[in-house]
């Protein structure tokens, strides 16, 4: 307990695009096509960046909800001090796994200051980003929480706590996609609220979970299940003035399909801004702000905190119109404790107009208890 | 049994209410006073524990350099090292504020603290850098942010609402950094400013350096393991592992010490009260004799006698313990508010610890001051119990109380001053205490015997004086009722004369201590904190430039620098400076014997006491723990030469010649110039010579230049004002004496007035009896003062021989201020006869004769 750093990506850009920081309109970089596997690394440059692992995972019928995430952030005030402890950069990793037969999430977080130089350099030898090749580190040893990609499109995540513990190898079965304009997702009405997105969505996850003081050891892999969803998104301005919460959801398909949605809301709850995509096979349709609409066909009331969420929802999207459904009310995350920040974050299941249930995926829900300081 | 407590007891409490009181009263003091002490030491330990009471917010160990600090190289191996959960990296060094931008603002001197924001909470949750409302959460990293604790807010005059972004100056070296206040932190105590590690590797001289890394092991690791493997590291920048360094609670141990002091002390005082609960139900019992009588003939049984004494002076103990732990409890609140948590004995600066109320305290109080009311009436009530009915009817019964045999006493004197050569408990004389208490107690057990020894010698110098000899003959034949009037001024007067004696003793060999350590006209520093040996320092051009300044005659330079010899000892102050061969070394030092002349090849060092406690180190012992200071030197090279009275720096200072330290490392800095002046310079014309070279040499603007005098005069009246806690117990347990006395002579006197009225038949008249009065009350105060002086002063024997040392690792010299003794004793004296004579003078009223007859 630290630290009183939030946890969330939303609540994350409200701490790296703190007050009277210094923007720079359209950052050198943002214009230019992505050249893997380059941007697989760190953009040490961008103010803000995260590699969001989220996905699912089956023993038998039992299923598992997990999700890895690291987040870097850049200091702006600390770039030009000379010590090797400089925190020039802020890493910063929070994982969770949902153990839906035992109706329980359990999470963990970490930060550390980086100096932004090779491990070797570093006085403080906590936290590592490289910039050749997604590679993460966060800690020493052992018990280091880890996300790191190798040359054959396959991911190793590693994160343990006090309560849980996630191994996994996540190999890739579908090209990168990426998000908006080749990789260019615009994040508000303004030219410069953009960023750098792309997605690996049909990550194939095998390895083990432990929770709950038991070892579950993922089934082989098959049609439809032990699916894994990574974000990489970076940038130096996200958010437009006035958005209050993010919602943010991506669905793996049980056919292949992914399917990305996000809004950004304003305090009375419309959206300022929308987006996402759908692929299918080779086909990929990116959606227009205007495109994507949400309604609440369910709220739940947190018996924590008494914040309300909507926990099934209706899209309408230009690929079609679904009804997304947690398949656990309680994924709250309430860090007041710790770090102050309280919202959901869970595993969920996409149906189509029948009902019928056609994809997994993660749900992302912020700001819904009190309007983020921005 | 309580209707007969309400019939008989009751209404004897309510004829004399005036006797009552004192009892009352002198319970109600000792509580409030043991009260007070205890709710100030709980209410400021309150603020020390602070930290500790944060959930596993220590480090379990630490890595820190044994002089100054180290290269941070090895930091990332050290936290990577498996079995580490936590490495937090702490750079401190001192320095000064100021509020910018005026450069009128006051300086103030800093401890502070570079770490890193992200862990520290793990080890030291106090130093958690916090947000103003509405910063930048990123300032716990900005270069120029910094955290403030309460006192250093308070002392740049920012503890008001609209602080956040207030512009400071930090001086370091010689140089400035423009800061601004970003936040707080919880730490009490002393000025303290927290700002990121990276941000304070700025600071001149700091560049890759670390004071020390406080470790955090994973739950279940095996710290013996675990340090070999750290031990095993490479290239750890000379740094060592050692147990965790919680200054805090040292300090917080050290003034321990001296709150148990005050604490025991104050316990002295409610034994007072005890004795006057004695003396008071002593009296009350032999007066009501025939009534006992009465009640027992009517049926009352001995137990039920007893039980009625008990019951009374439980009342008694009841009434008084509620007020006092009143009292207590409002004098605590003063107390704090005047004198800080320490009760002024200038252990913590900074903060003044709120008030925290202890029930439980309150009930073991009250539950003392009852007991004390009990046990003062338990021989009274045995008196009551073993009366023999019939005989006392007829007036024939004992009155009084009968003298003990004087082996009981002599035994108790004796066990009391073998129990002085006990070692200390947990740094705490303990046994010091109890010597202290079995003193008292044998003390005034002797009394009767000692009463009957003096007056034995006194009755034939009243020859044929008829008044004296009346009076002499009379407190000669009731030894014992004597002396249950006197103990009580022997108990107070003994713990005034003990208290007297050791303040005095204490500040005479301060006094001396200061004239031995401020020997020049001048002293300089270029920080305020220069105590501090990350302070600001002279180099060698500036001490030749300040020798050419005109006026001063000589400059002596002294290089401070602090060293960590044991791993679990606080670190000691080494203290350079010319110190010459042992001849001139004890005129430069207060050693407390001669010095010894180190043998050829070996290097003098003079420990100050508490080193010699401490470490364990003698006059003639080589001392090696200093050789890890000096790595680079021969080892079993450091001799002690001497031991040197230091009451400044109770962790202890290691004093060596300048050319010796200077041939061991290649250090030449100095922290602090003593200057002389030649003579007929003008301190004036110096001061301002000295201020421009500070400016031009060092960058310092305001150096802190003091004249020896004013800095003699400072130390002296922060000691009195230190103790003036101990002088206002002083006068509470004279003031409880002395009413005490009077208190027993009227008692007395009132019983007596059949005597009176027998002598008045006899044909005194009402003035000679009166004089018998007085010069019997004279005769008693006399030998209670004589009594007094001699156990205060074997008490204070006690405080200054064993209980200092014991506390402080400090000795000092018995100094007795005869004059304000034998005035102390003079006043008791007077007072006593005056209370005697005037309660004869309300008794050997006119109906005295009829008092004659009550009985035919």
């Amino acid at each position: 307990m630290a630290t009183r750093f939030p946890l969330s990506r939303r609540a994350w850009l409200a701490t790296a695009l703190a007050p009277g920081a210094a923007i720079r309109a359209g950052a050198a970089g943002m214009a230019e096509a992505m050249r893997f596997p380059r941007d697989f690394g760190a953009h040490r440059d961008s103010r803000t960046e995260w590699w969001y692992v989220t996905g699912h995972g089956m023993q038998g019928e039992r299923v598992f909800g997990f999700q890895i995430t690291f987040f870097r952030s850049l200091v702006p005030a600390t770039q030009g001090l000379r010590s090797r402890f400089a925190a020039r950069q802020l890493v910063f990793a929070h994982a969770a796994v949902t153990d839906i037969a035992a109706g329980r999430q359990v999470h963990d977080q970490r930060i550390a200051r980086w100096s932004g130089l090779p491990s070797a350099e570093d006085g403080f030898g906590q936290a590592f980003a490289a910039d050749a090749d997604t590679d993460l580190r966060l800690g020493t040893g052992a018990e280091a929480w880890t996300l790191k990609r190798t040359g054959d499109s396959r991911y190793r995540a590693q994160a343990a706590s006090a309560q849980f513990r996630i191994d996994l190898e996540l190999q890739a079965t579908q090209p990168t996609l990426l998000q908006g304009h080749a990789g260019l997702s615009q994040k508000g009405p303004e030219p410069r609220q953009v960023s750098r997105y792309y997605s690996v969505p049909q990550l194939r996850a095998s390895g083990d979970i432990d929770v709950g003081g038991r070892r579950y050891r993922l089934d082989e892999p098959a049609r439809g299940r032990n699916a894994a969803w990574l974000d990489h998104e970076w940038s130096d301005e996200f958010l437009p003035p006035g958005a209050v919460g993010w919602d943010w959801l991506g669905i793996n398909g049980f056919d292949g399909f992914a399917l990305t949605v996000f809004r950004l809301r304003r305090a009375d709850g419309s959206a300022l801004w929308a987006g996402g995509s759908w692929r299918d096979g080779g086909r990929l349709q990116v959606f227009a702000a205007d495109g994507v609409r949400f309604e609440v066909l369910r709220r739940w009331t947190s018996p924590h905190t008494g914040v309300v969420y909507p926990v099934a929802l209706q899209l309408v999207t230009p690929a079609g119109h679904f009804t997304l459904h947690a398949l656990l009310d309680d994924q709250e995350l309430d860090s007041r404790d710790s770090t102050g920040a309280v919202y959901w974050e869970g595993v969920c299941e996409l149906r189509d107009t029948a009902g019928q249930p056609i994809g997994r995926g993660y749900l992302e829900l912020t700001g819904y208890q009190s309007p983020l300081r921005l | 049994m309580r209707d007969l407590f309400l019939v008989f007891s009751w209404q004897e409490i309510r004829r004399n209410p005036g006797r009552q009181l004192v009892a009352v009263v002198a319970v109600m003091l000792g509580v409030a006073l043991a009260f007070a002490v205890h709710l100030v030491n709980a209410s400021a330990l309150d603020e020390f524990a602070q930290a500790a009471r944060t959930v596993d917010g220590r480090p379990d160990l630490e890595w820190r350099a044994v002089r100054g600090t180290f290269a941070d190289a090895g930091f990332a191996r050290i936290a990577a090292t498996p079995g580490v959960a936590a490495a937090v990296p702490v750079l401190e060094a001192g320095v000064s504020l100021r509020a910018a931008p005026d450069g009128t603002a006051r300086r103030i001197a800093v401890q502070l603290i570079g770490t890193d924001a992200l862990g520290i909470a793990r080890t030291a949750p106090q130093l958690l850098p916090r947000n103003l409302p509405g910063a930048d959460r990123l300032d716990l990293f900005a270069p120029d942010a910094v955290f403030l604790n309460a006192a250093a807010l308070q002392a740049l005059g920012l503890a008001g609402q609209d602080r956040a972004g207030a512009r400071l100056q930090l001086q370091a070296g010689q140089k400035e950094y423009p800061l601004r206040l970003a936040g707080t932190v919880a730490a009490g105590g002393a000025p303290l400013a927290v700002m990121d590690i990276a941000a304070a590797q700025v600071l001149p001289g700091m560049a890759g350096r670390l004071s020390r890394i406080e470790l955090k092991l994973a739950p279940g690791t095996d710290a013996a393991a675990l340090s070999a493997s750290l031990r095993a590291l490479p290239d750890t920048g000379g740094a060592n592992l050692a147990a965790p360094a919680d200054n805090a609670s040292r300090v917080g141990d050290l003034s321990r010490a001296y709150r148990v002091n005050l604490a025991v002390l104050a316990l002295i005082a409610l034994f007072t009260g005890a004795y006057l609960v004695f003396s008071m139900t002593s009296l009350s019992v032999a007066k009501r004799a025939p009534q006992f009588a009465l009640l027992g003939v009517l049926g009352v049984t001995p137990r039920g006698r007893r039980m009625l004494v008990l019951a009374e002076a439980g009342l008694l103990g009841m009434v008084g313990s509620g007020l006092g732990l009143l009292l207590g409890a409002s004098l605590a609140a003063l107390a704090l508010r005047l004198l800080g948590g320490d009760l002024g004995g200038g252990y913590f600066s900074g903060g003044t610890p709120r008030l925290r109320l202890d029930l439980a305290a309150a009930l073991v109080y009250g539950v003392l001051g009852v007991g004390a009311a009990l046990v003062g009436a338990w021989w009274p009530a045995r008196a009551a119990d073993r009366l023999p009915p019939a005989h006392t009817l007829k007036g024939l019964g004992a009155r009084g109380v009968t003298a003990t045999h004087p082996g009981l006493a002599l035994l108790m004197l004796l066990a009391g001053g073998l129990l002085a050569l006990a070692p200390p408990v947990a740094g705490v004389p303990l046994a010091a205490y109890g010597s202290v208490a079995l003193v008292l107690v044998g003390g005034i057990a002797a009394l009767p015997w000692l009463v009957g020894l003096l007056l034995d010698r006194l009755q034939p110098l009243a020859g044929r004086q008829v008044l004296a000899l009346l009076g002499i003959e009379r407190a000669r034949r009731l030894s014992g009722t004597a002396a249950v009037a006197v103990g009580g001024v022997v108990a107070a007067l003994a713990l005034a004369v003990a208290l007297t004696v050791m303040v005095a003793s204490f500040r005479g060999s301060v006094s001396q201590w200061l004239d031995t350590v401020l020997p020049a006209d001048l002293m300089m520093r270029l920080a305020p904190a220069a105590s501090s040996p990350d302070a600001p320092a002279f180099d060698a051009a500036f001490v030749e430039a300040a020798t050419d300044i005109d006026g001063i005659a000589r400059v002596e330079p002294t290089r401070l620098q602090r060293l960590q010899l044991d791993a679990a000892r606080p670190a000691v102050l080494l203290i350079a400076r010319n110190l010459g061969d042992s001849r001139q070394a004890a005129r430069a030092l207060p050693l407390r014997a001669a010095p010894l002349a180190a043998p050829a090849g070996r290097i003098a060092v003079y420990v100050s006491e508490a080193v010699e406690q401490l470490y364990g180190v003698h006059p003639g012992d080589t001392f090696t723990a200093l050789d890890r200071a000096f790595p680079q030197a021969p080892p079993g090279r450091f001799w002690v030469a001497g031991v040197w009275r230091d009451y400044a720096r109770q962790f202890g200072a290691v004093a060596i010649d300048r050319a010796a330290y200077r041939q061991l490392s290649d250090d030449g800095l100095s922290n602090e110039l003593a200057l002389w002046l030649a003579p007929g310079a003008d301190p004036g014309m110096v001061r301002p010579a000295l201020q421009a070279l500070a400016r031009d040499r060092a960058g310092v603007a305001d150096p802190d230049i003091a004249s020896s005098t004013e800095l003699r005069a400072t130390a002296l009246r922060i000691f009195d004002r230190s103790f003036a806690v101990t002088y206002w117990l002083q006068a509470v347990a004279v003031g409880i004496g002395l009413a005490g006395v009077a208190a027993s002579f009227g008692a007395q006197v009132l019983a007596r007035r059949k005597e009176f009225g027998l002598l008045a038949h006899l044909g005194l008249t009402r003035r000679q009896v009166l004089t018998v009065v007085a010069v019997e009350g004279a005769a008693w105060t006399a030998i209670g003062a004589v009594a007094g002086v001699a156990l205060g002063l074997a008490v204070a024997a006690v405080l200054v021989f064993v209980v200092n040392p014991q506390s402080f690792h400090w000795t000092m010299d018995l100094l007795v201020p005869g004059g304000r003794l034998a005035l102390l004793g003079l006043a008791v004296v007077a007072a006593g006869t005056l209370a005697a004579r005037f309660a004869g003078g309300a008794a050997a009223s006119r109906d005295a004769v009829l008092a004659v007859k009550e009985d035919w």
